[in-house]
């Protein structure tokens, strides 16, 4: 035991003092640390499905466009310019004149070679399969890349898939179970993967041949959390340099920090509640058991009257949010964002919901809950949210509330999180869901959600309905947007989806939640955000804020020397207690063995 | 002159050992046969789709689910995917990962390594720490040692594990007051981890936490035993011979008592060396240490059933191989079973 105690002494004052066994760098290297609660799936681009995968891919390769840093429209990257015919059929791309990170020249070759790779491969379709649905066929020459499509697609240059260079990757015999572990990578993008340990970082380095210039830092790393309050502790501490996708409350943990820069702008995400108005599958007919007063749009439209978006703003979100006059798209995206104003408005206001649902004849019985009209059932409706998700519940306590003050009882449903998408999208069994949606630059993706198409089959197969939502209006402006290649005019167009969106509510927009962050500053001297306008840092489009990262430069040691010190003197003292405590064990005996003996 | 005695003693017990091996083995493999069927079947009862899963916040057409339906395999027959994964598990393939689209064997083999050595090291601290506290207790219950130790690590064994790995990480890997921040946040290296005899340092220094936490709440259970059993000795005659022949009360202990005591906490440490290889899901996901805890965690998340099964069979396994071992053991250093 005695052995024992000494070794294990020994072994924490070692373990406690690093620093003494590194030795120091010379040329510092600029090193920036982002913290990510969430680890890389694969990094193979045709297999990675993840979000943190999506965001490493975007400072790896190029792609065809990339969002402009101001305003968020498509703008060059790997292509320098484009032409389309006036049919909108044939896409001609220019691509640029600039070299992989092995030296080899990027050619057209290689993202039609891309491109056909998905086309043709089942399994590279994992990744970005819907990117390349409607391409009829792509062919190269030289630096000119002609993408023919089957049907006019204005969202062409919001084309998510990562442009890999073909000499490397023709020799991948299986796509499908290639998990792409050769490192340096060889990509086009600013930086350049060369260490990747499994669920525990990423390190990229500066690609010093980046067409447009090398980055300002030399090395970017990517260090998961798997528990979010671990790595708050890390940005405190210093472990990690940067950390976006914040929760309130932990977003509000950073305040007080002298050295950490607590991020909060206008985020990319819509909360909203999803109305089961009535679901049908693809072939309209009937799914789920909804409540039938729910197929009312006057009930639909009483529930947002009695719904106070600015209090749950405020109590649910911490103030942290924007509340929604508008639809599924969140202000951040000026360009296509609407918001309903005037008569259309809807404001909090229990008497007009009152008043509604006594005009459609929907009577308050003796104990004050609504039956319809028919009077076959009470207006009992369920709201079905994820368990273990504190904001869903406190959101779920404010609406039952409310809803009680116009006649409706409300009672929540958790569900864990496939039985919530199982219910919720594929076989209706729902009332009232919450629901919400991420919104990228071009948002086609989003307004999907709610095509008839998306509805799923008979047999139960799910299509990715948010709404199980089917409306010939909604359905021939979605069509007129997707032809439409003027940007201004598409807009319109998409302003219109959600303005119908909003008054015949199958969805209720809630909230904008806000892009919270936080980041030391004195470790980052400078970050671009996209967009330039208050916009986000990490988890936004394109690679700008990893990009224009800039770090605090080194005046000689003295931030990491004193690190150093703290820790040298921290193991001393730990190796002190540990020895204090052995030497106290040893002498107990001692004295024991000498009661004895008397 | 004692060989012709020892051999007429001997035999019978060597042939009762390997008898009793044999028949404990075949208990085991059926249990692996039943564990395997078992797997297949209760992983098939979670609810949600594994597909719409995978594609949740992503824009699929019913033609790509179908894809990654067959992809997985998940488009045939239930009985059909029940002879495919049985025939595969006997081949000693686990099938591919939904989620990482890699062999799942391949995927255990990247994080058994770190797995085994945080709960490997903190199974040998808890049981090495556990029964001599047990030990010294147990001789003088009653004793202020007794009380203290008892106490201290029954209120470890009854705080929750999260609570107190992040009461840990708050304190000694942030630093509060006086207290410096000595111990990483996160995983079980550094980014930039040195070579050589540094390196292993470096280790040492992620592992410390995770370590702490995961001896804490766990020793207290060998603690008793051992106390409980020590307890049980203390009256015992042989005891009372030795004192009558005058040995010091430590030697006694040592010597006489704990031998006899050890016994049932063999069963104990057995059956927690199965336990070594599912990790300990809870504390790697608190200090985001790379193992098969955190691989099991994220498959039940997912649901990645191909993952999950091959996890699951894999800690099921070693906890039946191991508790079959350890009533070897038994056989072999107690007489008292070998009669039974």
């Amino acid at each position: 035991m005695r052995k024992l105690l000494a070794v294990l002494a020994a072994l924490c004052v070692l373990a406690a003092v690093p620093g003494t066994a590194m030795a120091a760098d010379p040329a510092p290297k600029k090193v920036i640390k982002i913290g990510v609660t969430q680890a890389v799936d694969s990094m193979n681009p045709f297999l990675a499905v993840r979000l943190v995968t999506g965001s490493i891919q975007r400072m790896i390769y190029g792609f065809l466009t990339v969002p402009d840093s101001k305003t968020l429209q498509p703008s060059p990257d790997l292509a320098e310019s484009w032409t389309t015919s006036p049919d909108g059929l044939t896409w001609t791309f220019k691509i640029r004149q600039a070299k992989w990170s092995d030296g080899q020249p990027i050619t057209a070759d290689d993202a039609a070679w891309t491109f056909n790779k998905m086309m043709t491969d089942d399994a590279a379709k994992t990744g970005n399969g819907p990117a390349v649905e409607n391409f009829a066929s792509v062919t190269a020459n030289g630096q000119e890349l002609t993408i023919k499509l089957k049907a006019p697609q204005a969202s062409m240059l919001d084309n998510p898939v990562p442009i890999m260079p073909k000499h490397v990757w023709e020799k991948v015999k299986d796509i499908g179970k290639y998990d792409a572990e050769v490192y340096p990578t060889v990509g086009s993008g600013p930086y350049v993967a060369v260490e990747h340990k499994k669920d525990q970082f990423v390190r990229l380095e500066a690609n010093p041949d980046y067409w447009r210039g090398r980055p300002k830092i030399d090395e970017l790393q990517i260090i998961f959390y798997d528990n979010p309050a671990a790595s708050i502790v890390g940005l405190k501490k210093g472990d990690i340099d940067l950390i976006g996708r914040l929760n309130p409350s932990d977003f509000e943990s950073l305040k007080g920090d002298d050295n950490i820069v607590q991020w909060n702008t206008q985020g990319r995400r819509a909360t909203y509640l999803q109305v089961n108005h009535g679901a049908t599958t693809s072939d309209n007919k009937p799914i789920g058991d909804g409540h039938p007063a729910l197929k009312d749009p006057k009930v639909r439209t009483a529930l947002h009257y009695a719904i106070d978006k600015q209090k749950l703003v405020d109590e649910v979100q911490g103030g942290l949010a924007k509340p929604a006059d508008g639809s599924i798209i969140p202000p951040l995206y000026k360009d296509f964002f609407w918001e309903a104003s005037g008569a259309e408005k809807i404001t909090f206001d229990l008497a007009k919901a009152n008043k509604i649902l006594d005009d459609a004849g929907y009577k308050k019985g003796a104990d004050g809950v609504r039956t319809m009209p028919d009077g076959s059932r009470k207006l009992q409706f369920r709201f079905s949210i994820h368990t273990d998700a504190p904001v869903e519940d406190k959101l779920a306590e404010y609406l039952t509330g409310w809803f009680k003050e116009v006649g409706i009882t409300l009672t929540t449903k958790r569900l864990d999180s496939s039985k919530f998408t199982e219910e919720t999208g594929t076989t209706a069994l729902f009332d009232i869901a919450i629901s919400g949606w991420s919104v990228n630059p071009d948002p086609e993706e989003v307004l999907g959600t709610h095509l008839c198409s998306r509805r799923p089959t008979a047999s139960g197969d799910g299509g990715g309905t948010e709404s199980f939502y089917c409306d010939p209006t909604y359905e021939s402006l979605y069509l007129e947007q997707q032809k439409e290649l003027d940007r201004g005019k598409r807009a319109e167009t998409i302003k219109k989806m959600e303005e119908r969106l909003y008054t015949d509510a199958p969805v209720i927009a809630l909230y904008y939640p806000n892009d919270l962050e936080g980041y030391r500053k004195d470790r980052i001297a400078g970050i671009t955000p996209i967009p330039e306008d208050k916009g986000l840092l990490y988890g936004g489009s394109g690679y700008w804020p990893f990009y224009t990262l800039e770090a605090v430069s080194k005046d000689g040691a003295s931030a990491d020397g004193g690190g150093s010190s703290t820790g040298v003197i921290a193991g001393i003292a730990a190796g002190v207690v540990v020895l204090a405590l052995a030497g106290f064990f040893v002498l107990r005996r001692r004295s024991g063995a000498a009661d004895e003996r008397e | 002159m004692t060989t012709a005695v020892e051999e007429l003693e001997q035999t019978p017990v060597r042939h009762g050992l390997l008898r009793y091996a044999a028949t404990k083995a075949g208990g085991a493999l059926l249990s692996i046969a039943m564990v395997i069927v078992a797997t297949f079947f209760l992983f098939r009862l979670l609810p949600g789709d594994p597909v719409r899963a995978l594609a949740q916040g992503r824009n699929m057409t019913p033609e790509q689910l179908d894809l990654e339906r067959a992809r997985l395999g998940l488009d045939k027959s239930i009985p059909e995917q029940f002879l495919h994964f049985v025939g595969q598990t006997l081949r000693f393939d686990l099938g591919v990962s939904y989620e990482y689209k890699r062999p799942v064997l391949d995927l255990i083999g990247e994080r058994i390594g770190s797995t085994l050595l945080l709960t490997g090291t903190a199974l040998v601290v808890a049981v090495s720490l556990g029964l001599w506290q047990g030990a010294r207790a147990g001789w003088k219950p009653g004793s202020k040692f007794d009380k203290v130790s008892t106490a201290i690590s029954l209120v470890l064994w009854s705080v929750p594990t999260f609570w107190l790995g992040l009461l840990l990480l708050m304190v000694f890997a942030a630093g509060i007051g006086p207290i410096p921040g000595i111990f990483p946040t996160r995983g079980s290296s550094s980014v930039d981890k040195p070579d050589g005899f540094a390196g292993v340092l470096d280790v040492a220094q992620h592992m410390v936490l995770p370590c702490l936490t995961l001896v804490a709440v766990v020793y207290a259970q060998y603690l008793l035993v051992m106390r409980s059993s020590v307890i049980d000795e203390v009256g015992q005659d042989y005891i009372t011979t030795a004192r009558a022949k005058g040995l010091r009360d430590d030697d006694i202990r040592r010597k006489h008592a704990v031998p006899n005591a050890l016994l049932p906490t063999v069963t104990l440490v057995f059956m927690r060396i199965g336990f070594v290889v599912g990790g300990a899901v809870t504390v790697e996901a608190i200090f985001s240490w790379p193992g098969l805890g955190q691989l099991f965690y994220e498959a039940i998340r997912v649901p990645d059933f191909t993952l999950m099964q091959g996890t699951f069979l894999l800690i099921t396994v070693s906890v039946i191989l191991m508790n079959t071992l350890a009533d070897v053991v038994y056989h072999l250093l107690d007489p008292r079973v070998r009669s039974a």
